[in-house]
């Protein structure tokens, strides 16, 4: 595995996700994450799983941006106003005591990466993780019609 | 070479970035997508988790996947309440909806 890729893929996420949560434009935001999120399944290939890295591009990579166009058309919020000057301190607080606690998951070792066929995770997933997988199915659904009512236009 | 502490301070950045987004944003859909930040630096973390020290027990990668599978769904409600908050209140910024303030 390229550190050379490794790095170029985590510092162009980085800077996708920053302006992601930084610019007023809302449709550049929903772009930017369109675009963090498939430098996130670039990752997943470096890291060996080829099946994340294509859910990953079809999900969030895909269909979640194309929601969030759609809802920021719908609602016509194109533009985000600017935090007000507390939020910006409390979120640049929440931030860093966030790396503090992270810092300490920061391990060294080995870089030793095992791939994993899609056809393992599959098999893996309708054996040992049967029970969540049709939970999973199931939460879709209900998310599904869920949202088809709560968006619905009342009659009358 | 690249070893689990990169993607894991990659994940932890990440993570403080969607942080930041949720506590900043005032556009309410803008504050959704910082969510989804967060919880794909999640994902990330335990798919290299998996990746470096457990590739064939397969909890990892399978936890990433739910994760990506909860995000759709929660993102999908969300964005049905924000539509009906843009009805009622003509807007979907957080001073739109600030009637339950004491």
């Amino acid at each position: 595995m390229s550190l050379t890729a490794f790095y170029a893929l985590a510092a162009f996420t980085l800077v996708f996700a920053l302006f992601a949560v930084t610019t007023a434009n809302m449709v550049r935001a929903a772009f930017s994450l369109a675009v963090t999120f498939f430098l996130i399944a670039g990752l997943y290939l470096l890291l060996g799983s080829p099946a994340l890295a294509a859910v990953q591009f079809m999900v969030n990579a895909s269909a979640i941006p194309i929601m969030t166009l759609f809802i920021i058309m719908m609602t016509q919020s194109r533009r985000s106003a600017a935090p007000r000057s507390w939020q910006v301190g409390v979120g640049f607080l929440a931030a860093a005591v966030a790396l503090v606690f992270f810092r300490s998951a920061v391990v060294h070792g080995e870089g030793r990466v095992a791939p994993v066929s899609p056809e393992a995770l599959g098999t893996n997933l309708l054996q040992a993780a049967l029970l969540p997988f049709e939970v999973a199915s199931v939460l879709l659904l209900l998310a599904m019609v869920g949202a088809i009512v709560l968006a619905r236009r009342r009659a009358g | 070479m690249v070893t689990l502490g990169h993607f894991l301070l990659l994940a932890g950045l990440l993570m403080a970035i969607g942080l930041y987004g949720v506590l900043t944003r005032r556009n309410l859909i803008a504050v959704l997508m910082s969510v989804e930040i967060l919880l794909n630096a999640a994902a990330l973390a335990f798919a290299s988790a998996a990746a470096f020290r457990d590739p064939h027990l397969f909890a990892g990668q399978v936890f990433a996947l739910f994760i990506i599978v909860v995000a759709a769904a929660e993102l999908s409600i969300g964005f049905a309440i924000l539509l009906n908050v843009y009805r009622t209140h003509g807007a979907v910024s957080d001073d739109a909806i600030g009637e339950m303030r004491g």
